[in-house]
């Protein structure tokens, strides 16, 4: 039930068998159906949520009505609407589970607890938010300026996965472009190689 | 009241109490899982609630684990006898969630409590389940109160008590669902005071047969 959470912590920092204990013990295990939500806009983002196995992605819906993917998560991500989480105000995302999965979700008390109990804990999560910043920059980056093979390509070269776990028209979105371009630059690209 | 539904288990949900609060609580804002042992009289249950309520989202499930892993809430509308042999089987997904405990640990003559003099049920629920939110409620109202939470023109009172003020606000709004008017009486420890309470009133009760039924309400100028 913990162990890609145990091998994410792991895999950045050391935790004593007893500081593992007491983070293990802060961390609330959910298993989610697909289609379910984790957060619905409106409401505050109050915790972080860890997958130990599944995916779940975030979008908003704009004013037609139509999904616009911000992130998806799967496996040993975290996921969450950190602007929410850190202004304590209300989430203008929803947060929608992709797979059926099975989470550990931290509250903000509890993970305020962990921050000052178990520095190495804290030493983690700033490495998370420090992915999570390089993550966020990286996607604006490839959002700005950039032809809709271009944005395809870096895809497939840093998230393969997406192609495999996701339905076309989320990757889509997240890639911001239509269904029908998303089509037509694969296509291309398989009769060019 | 989030606009995220919360899922809530109701463990042993065929019992009076059990099937009490899943009526009605399964029209507000919450995904519904219930286990019973009594797996035929669940389905009916479970069909039973549809019909009332359409808009109700509501699952028979076949285990108590699977039942607790995805809820947020647990309500575990069991004795008290049977609450450790439950905690030892949900205690690894009830972690870090509210568990509300609606026990009263009475004797068979509803003479005395069966339980310690210095602690409660919910206490002990509490220690067999170190990392959960125990919060007691609904043991003050009896299973026909749900059917008219208003006695004699009066919302009945239903006692809440716990330690982590975020479960209670959680649990309050449970309440407030179910048509009774939340009174947050204290941490765990008053608990015990709450159980006494109840076998107080049924003790009342059953002496004044005729006056049935009965709940409990402070009075305020």
């Amino acid at each position: 039930m913990f162990d890609q959470l145990h091998k994410s912590i792991q895999e950045h920092v050391s935790l004593s068998e007893e500081e593992w204990e007491l983070c293990k013990n802060n961390f609330r295990p959910k298993r989610m159906l697909k289609r379910q939500f984790l957060l619905q806009e409106g409401d505050v983002c109050r915790e972080l949520t860890f997958v130990e196995k599944g995916a779940l992605y975030s979008h908003s819906v704009d004013s037609k009505g139509d999904r616009n993917v911000l992130r998806f998560a799967f496996d040993g991500w975290w996921m969450a609407d950190l602007q929410s989480f850190f202004t304590d105000t209300p989430s203008t995302l929803n947060i929608e589970i992709l797979e059926d999965s099975e989470l550990l979700v931290l509250d903000r008390r509890n993970h305020e607890k962990l921050l000052k109990a178990i520095p190495a804990y804290e030493r983690y999560h700033r490495i998370i938010l420090q992915n999570a910043y390089i993550a966020a920059q990286q996607r604006l980056e490839n959002a700005l300026g950039r032809t809709a093979e271009e944005k395809y390509s870096r895809l497939l070269a840093h998230n393969p996965e997406f192609m495999h776990r996701v339905p076309l028209n989320l990757v889509a979105s997240y890639l911001g472009m239509s269904p029908e371009t998303l089509s037509r630059v694969r296509r291309q690209m398989i009769q060019s190689s | 009241m989030p606009i995220t539904k919360q899922t809530i288990a109701i463990i042993g949900a065929c019992g009076n109490m059990g099937s009490a609060i899943a009526r009605n609580i399964a029209g507000g804002n919450y995904r519904l899982l219930l286990f019973d042992q009594n797996s035929k009289e669940l389905s009916v249950l479970a069909e039973e609630i549809r019909k009332q309520i359409s808009s109700a989202d509501v699952k028979p499930m076949d285990c108590a684990h699977d039942c607790c892993w995805e809820a947020d809430i647990i309500i575990l509308a069991v004795p008290h006898d049977d609450e450790k042999e439950i905690a030892d089987q949900v205690r690894d997904v009830a972690t870090q969630k509210i568990v509300v405990s609606i026990a009263n640990p009475v004797d068979e003559d509803f003479r005395q409590l069966t339980t310690d003099p210095d602690t409660s049920a919910a206490e002990e629920l509490q220690q067999w389940l170190p990392h959960s939110r125990v919060v007691k409620a609904f043991n003050t109202t009896f299973a026909a109160d749900f059917d008219q939470p208003v006695i004699d023109g009066q919302q009945v009172d239903a006692f809440i008590a716990g330690d982590d003020e975020d479960a209670v606000q959680s649990v309050a709004e449970l309440v407030e669902t179910t048509g009774f008017h939340p009174v947050i009486a204290g941490d765990l420890k008053v608990s015990g005071t709450l159980e006494r309470m109840q076998m107080l009133l049924v003790q009342l009760t059953i002496r004044s047969s005729d006056k049935q039924p009965a709940g409990w309400k402070v009075l305020h100028n």
